[in-house]
């Protein structure tokens, strides 16, 4: 009995038919409702469109309001690998083959040909500066040439396998691009530097840095940001491994040596430095 | 004690067992329990009243002089057990605990806090380096449930240990007279058949069949509610034993004289004990405040879940994993948890408890401080509630007109003219022939509250004189007592000699009191304006009609004469006999009456006044006699001005009460013996037909069947009954106490029985103090109301982030500690300050809520809530949350979709709109700095809400802003945004980052808006009363 009357006053008030209600609503009471809510809502839409619309005036089209959480610049490697893990067997193609190709694709707009096109050649060893002159922009902005023949045998243009396959891989590393940061001052050049971290320091073996010394040349800066420098290349410098343990966990550790980068903080492990493992199985 | 307990432990379990075996055992089990409910509710079955002294004897083989054997005494005591009630069964205080742990509101909490731990136990099975954060919020939900629990735990016990102290712990001695030996023993030991005496003073030990008595009088009060001590002698009066004269009961107290009686019943089968028994078999039901939590928690779950399953089935379709869908499923449910409102609800609750109890109501139970707010009808008892329980002169009649007396208890009321040389008379013999006199050492109190050794009508007309005439002590001094004969029940008078104040007069004066009649009969002549005037009929006339009216008031009334006795029969020196009358006590001189009555207490008719504007219906149920009921009723104006009951119409049109048509009549006095003859409908047909009732005579059993009755009145179109307070003081109102949804004892009158069966405390005994229960109660439901609006809204800015997180893949806008920071931390203060805020019309001058319709949380609040100033503030929060990004690189075109590579740990050259690369820890602080962005955008637009929540209907223009604590509460909110965003540390405590200035102002248009938008919707619902804004929206 008692079930019943719940169970129809359930049904009642999903539809009932008497007061030809749904959900307790009739249904203009519910085109009321919905209708409000529409009216509701497009307005907040609008009103959300247009701070929005008002906030985004306020930006620079060339540069970021905001970049103190940019002071140290964050440093990557290519390949990349796995969570910052290069593990392959030389004699297994297949297990190094993604990482050429990875480089060939990573290395592919600096060729020397595509360089020449697009880049002007800077006088090296200082800041390529192109100011703008008050208002009057000084846009687009011209870029560097960092020609892949720069980087060697890490080129890949002579050895195909980036020296892969000899148990001798290239690594390149780069410094993330910061608009309008100036690496060094008086005339030093910033400059990688790698290391195996403490108890691996005898596994590392002998390092190998292209460009000389592993520097990022001055010219290369300041960045003035996408919009402004479209064909920027971004400056690299290649390592190879002339002779790692074989069969073992490697970790490097590369960091950039400036004398005006900030060292980064501890939590971030990634700003002014670069860690990773490298692991040749034979 | 702890014996007789582990004996009915045994039972129990033996009991457990049969129903293992049987089901069908446990049903006749509970129907043999209803039975005895039932059982208790009717009336007393007592019948040694009608049996002679001889019989009751035979029947406990007793002795009427050398009373029990000891040995038969022994084995009695072995049959019966002790004669003492058993206490009701306490719950353990880890009960309690757990029932403020798991009760209500916490199970939501709870079950939030399950799915946590679960969110987070399938993460850790999954994922190598599980976030945290479901673990962290599973913990704090506990915490918060945990702590909460605690407080209302303390609370509460804190209210339990002040009932404590009301406790009475002096053991009770009774004189037994036991194979022929009076002895003294404790009252536990009492047992039936047992001769006991009693004296004045005396608490009676157990229920007695009296044998002997000498001008023995009980205080029945706590028992009947009659305030008027009742005389006790052998012969049944009655054939109720509630009302005859011969049997004593346990509890009541002897007031006067001795008497010598026959235990009939002792421990739980006394009356009183039966009643006690009854009250604490009564289930009271949920509180009303209970009712409406769950049915918000019915609402919110509805909601998340409806929300967490809609999202669900999208991050399916999107392609998320099964499991992954889960987390986001039990993610949004958890996130649905307003965690700081149990908190809010009980700190409100407590706030308002102790701002009553300073009013002087105690609330026992914390959720009942909102009971009296919705109570719809309250049922008081007379007699120390609306009454002062103290006799007073209400009235005169000399001179052949009625004056009336100043009863009120500050003496602030009418007097009359004192001058008239009849009222001197008429002082003089009151004061004189009158044997009650003021106890020592309380000059420096004022009179009235003054203790006084005699009766109490006695005591009345002596504190009577000496406010009117000055020192009743020196009047005596004045005129040494001669000869004295005391009241006795043939005379029906009292009267004494005495000397005269001047010195010189050698006469006696005579003076009297007693019945008028009686008095009348003995008068010649009368007194009017000094001069003597002899007793012709048309005296006799006014002096009936005088009678007449104050009988009808409901007033005892006594007359007085006096006679200055011929100094040629009585010269000085006669000795007066008083033994055996030699002197004259006919042809005396009539001076006046004098009526008294238990007057009203001064508040009450005001408080009346009020409950009945505030449209709660006031019954009274009372043990004393309709007429006196009705002429207090009339008093305080439970029956108004202009009302009238059926005899009253009967008798004002002179046709028989048969003729009246009920229904003409508004209000009507019910007397208990008809209570009993009436069905259940004929009982809803009067609750329901008549505003002004008054029950009288009735018996603690009927008045639980009126509290019952009136529960089941059903106002308009609700399913729920009315919500039904009851008021009393004696152990007879606590049946009725515990079965209403809300029982207000008295803190100083109240017996111990009432108190415990109450949920609330008058501290001063004053029916007025439950005005302010009511006035408090619907201020605290309003202002639930507006802080649970204002809590709820936040909700929706604290969903969306994870929403949007899921569904267009954006960084995650607001995190999890930044949730817990707004519900735990700023949204605290100004949500409990909503507690203090002023009521926004007269709340004392509208009907009682209705428990159907006028819900705590209703869909319109919610929608209000989540669907309109919600979603502003969500809109805020990521107006800010853009703005940071946008501001260091990452425009909103970028944001959609990025969630991927933004989360991932080894992407340390993740490209912004700029071409500037990011290291995963880089952009995680921006990340953060957003979190904390969005929590001050939250509390920005929580200013604007917690200024619209101050009010429903009027503009915050009308309102003001004089409530200080929400003031104080808007400043605190901020400066506790400020700290946790710039104190240094709190970025690795709290993953909180210090903001830009401009950052803080992002949300303001937002914040200005929710204040305009509802300021119009407020207007509108002002303007348009019963139009669509208030259907859609007036929560």
């Amino acid at each position: 009995m008692a079930k019943d009357a719940e169970k129809s006053t359930w049904k009642d008030f999903i539809w009932n038919p008497r007061t030809r209600e749904f959900c307790g609503r009739t249904a203009s009471s519910w085109g009321l409702i919905l209708l409000f809510y529409l009216v509701f809502y497009i307005f907040l839409a609008g009103m959300f469109c247009l701070t929005m619309y008002v906030m985004l005036q306020t930006l620079d089209d060339h540069k970021p309001t905001w970049q103190d959480r940019l002071g140290t610049p964050g440093m990557m490697i290519r390949p990349r690998g796995e969570s910052m893990e290069i593990i392959y067997n030389p004699q297994m193609t297949e297990s190094w083959d993604m990482y050429a190709k990875t480089l060939d694709n990573f290395l592919s707009p600096y060729n020397n040909s595509l360089q020449a096109e697009k880049n002007d050649e800077c006088k090296p060893d200082q800041y390529f500066v192109q100011a703008d002159s008050g208002d009057v922009k000084n846009n687009p902005k011209r870029s560097c040439q960092f020609n892949r023949t720069l980087l060697e045998v890490c080129s890949g243009l002579e050895d195909r396998t980036y020296g892969y396959v000899d148990g001798k891989p290239c690594i390149i590393i780069k410094l993330n691009r910061v608009i309008g940061m100036l690496p060094g001052t008086d005339g030093q050049a910033p400059f990688v530097t790698c290391g195996a971290k403490k108890e691996d320091s005898e596994k590392i073996g002998e390092l190998a840095y292209y460009p000389k010394n592993g520097t990022f040349n001055l010219m290369y800066y300041p960045y003035y940001g996408k919009k402004a420098q479209v064909n920027y290349s971004q400056p690299l410098v290649a390592i190879k491994f002339l002779n790692i343990t074989l069969n073992e966990d490697v970790n490097i550790e590369c960091r950039i040596i400036s004398n005006s980068i900030p060292p980064g903080s501890e939590r971030d492990k990634f700003a002014g430095k670069v860690s990773f493992k490298l692991r040749i199985n034979t | 004690m702890g014996y007789g307990r582990s004996d009915s432990y045994r039972v129990a379990t033996t009991t457990e067992k049969d129903e293992k075996e049987s089901p069908k055992k446990a049903d006749t089990k509970a129907e043999k329990k209803i039975k005895d409910m039932d059982d208790l509710k009717k009336e007393v079955p007592l019948t040694e009243h009608k049996m002679s002294v001889e019989e009751v004897c035979q029947k406990y083989s007793t002795d009427i002089v050398q009373g029990l054997t000891n040995a038969k005494a022994a084995e009695y005591l072995a049959r019966d057990g002790p004669n003492a009630l058993t206490p009701p069964p306490t719950t353990p205080e880890w009960v309690k605990f757990c029932r403020q742990l798991f009760g209500g509101f916490s199970i939501l909490l709870w079950t939030g806090a399950i799915l946590c731990f679960l969110a987070y136990a399938i993460q850790a099975a999954t994922e190598d380096e599980p976030a945290g954060d479901n673990l962290y919020l599973g913990i704090v939900l506990s915490a918060v449930v945990i702590i909460t629990g605690c407080f209302s735990y303390f609370q509460e016990a804190k209210s339990s240990k002040i009932m404590e102290s009301f406790k009475n712990m002096v053991p009770q001695q009774a004189l037994v007279i036991r194979e022929g030996e009076k002895m003294q023993i404790n009252a536990e030991e009492v047992v039936a058949g047992d001769l006991v005496e009693v004296k004045g003073g005396d608490r009676i030990p157990a229920d007695l069949r009296i044998v002997s008595s000498h001008g023995c009088k009980v205080d029945n009060s706590s028992l009947t509610g009659e305030s008027e001590p009742q005389t006790r002698s052998p012969d049944c009066t009655h054939d109720n034993p509630l009302e005859t004269r011969n049997v004593a009961f346990f509890s009541t107290n002897c007031v006067e004289g001795t008497a010598r009686g026959i235990v009939v019943c002792t421990g739980d089968r006394t009356v009183m004990g039966r009643i006690a028994t009854l009250t604490s078999g009564l289930e009271s039901g949920k509180t009303p405040i209970a009712k409406e939590i769950e049915h918000f928690i019915h609402l919110i779950t509805g909601v998340a879940v409806f929300l967490g399953i809609t999202f669900f089935i999208l991050a399916v379709c999107l392609g998320y994993t099964w499991l992954e869908a889960v987390i986001f499923l039990i993610g949004i449910i958890v996130a649905n948890v307003p965690e700081g409102l149990l908190a809010t609800v009980t700190v409100c609750l407590t706030l308002t408890a102790k701002r009553m109890a300073r009013k002087n109501c105690l609330v026992k139970n914390l959720e009942a401080v909102e009971t009296l707010g919705s109570t719809s009808t309250i049922c008081s008892d007379k007699t120390g509630t609306l009454t002062q329980n103290r006799m007073t002169v209400a009235h005169m009649w000399f001179d052949n007109q009625i004056h009336e007396a100043d009863t009120t208890e500050d003496q602030s009321g009418a007097s009359f003219d004192k001058s008239s040389e009849t009222w001197l008379a008429l002082a003089r013999v009151a004061a004189l022939c009158n044997r009650a006199q003021f106890k020592a050492a309380q000059d420096q109190l004022p009179i009235l509250k003054r203790d006084v050794a005699g009766d109490a009508s006695e005591s009345a007309l002596l504190k009577c004189i000496e406010l009117s005439c000055g020192s009743v002590k020196q009047m005596r001094e004045k005129n040494k007592k001669v000869a004295e004969i005391p009241f006795n029940s043939t005379n029906k008078y009292q009267l004494s000699v005495h000397e005269t104040e001047n010195e010189e007069d050698n006469r006696y004066l005579l003076v009297m009191k007693g019945a008028p009649e009686r008095i009348l009969d003995r008068c010649s002549t009368i007194l009017i304006q000094g001069k003597e005037q002899p007793m012709d009929e048309e005296m006799k006339d006014a002096f009936q009609n005088a009678y007449m009216e104050l009988g009808g008031l409901g007033e005892r009334v006594l007359g007085f004469c006096h006679l200055l006795m011929p100094e040629d029969q009585y010269p000085k020196g006669f000795a007066f006999d008083c033994d055996d009358v030699n002197f004259t006590t006919e042809n005396l001189c009539f001076v006046g009456l004098m009526s008294m009555i238990d007057p009203p207490r001064a508040a009450v008719p005001d408080a009346v006044g009020k409950c009945r504007s505030a449209g709660i219906k006031v019954i009274m149920v009372t043990g004393d006699h309709p007429i006196t009921a009705k002429a207090i009723a009339k008093g305080v104006g439970i029956i108004s001005e202009g009302n009238e009951t059926v005899e009253d119409i009967a008798s004002r049109l002179n046709i028989p009460v048969s003729q009246v048509n009920p229904r003409d009549a508004k209000a009507c006095v019910i007397h208990g013996t008809d209570l009993k003859d009436l069905s259940q409908e004929q009982m809803d047909d009067i609750l329901r037909n008549h505003t002004e009732i008054v029950f009288a005579r009735t018996s603690p059993q009927q008045k639980l069947i009126i509290v019952e009755g009136c529960q089941r009145q059903v106002r308009h179109t609700q399913t729920d009954g009315a919500i039904v307070a009851v008021t009393g003081d004696g152990v007879n109102d606590s049946p009725a106490l515990k079965k209403a949804d809300i029982g207000v004892a008295m803190g100083i009158s109240g017996s111990d029985v009432s108190k415990q069966a109450a949920d609330m405390i008058l501290l001063d005994d004053n029916f007025a103090s439950i005005v302010t229960g009511v006035e408090e109660g619907r201020l605290i439901f309003d202002n639930l109301k507006k802080s649970i609006a204002y809590t709820l809204t936040s909700n929706i800015p604290e969903i969306t982030p994870f929403l949007f997180f899921i569904l267009v893949n954006i960084p995650l806008p607001l995190g999890t500690i930044t949730i817990l920071c707004i519900d735990l931390g700023t949204d605290m203060v100004p949500a409990i300050s909503l507690a203090y805020e002023a009521a926004e019309s007269d709340i004392m001058k509208r009907q009682p809520r209705n428990p159907t319709r006028d819900k705590l949380v209703n869909e319109r609040l919610i929608s209000i809530a989540y669907g309109q100033i919600g979603m502003i503030q969500a809109l805020g929060g990521f107006f800010s949350y853009f703005v940071i990004l946008a501001e260091n690189g990452f425009l909103p075109s970028l944001l959609v979709g990025i969630r991927l590579n933004w989360d991932d740990r080894s992407n340390n050259d993740l490209e912004d709109s700029y071409g500037q690369q990011w290291t995963y820890e880089q952009r995680k602080i921006v990340e953060y700095t957003c979190h904390t962005a969005f929590f001050v955008s939250i509390v920005v637009v929580q200013w604007a809400d917690v200024i619209i929540c101050k009010t429903r209907r009027n503009s915050v223009f009308q309102q003001g802003m004089r409530n200080k604590i929400l003031i104080f509460g808007l400043f605190e909110e901020t400066a506790l945004a400020a700290f946790l965003s710039y104190t240094p540390g709190m970025d690795v405590a709290l993953r909180m980052y210090p903001l830009k200035p401009s950052w803080w102002f992002c949300a303001f248009p937002y914040s200005f808006l929710i204040f305009v938008y509802d300021e119009i919707r407020k207007l509108i619902l002002r303007r348009n009363p019963g139009g669509w804004v208030e259907k859609e929206t007036y929560y």
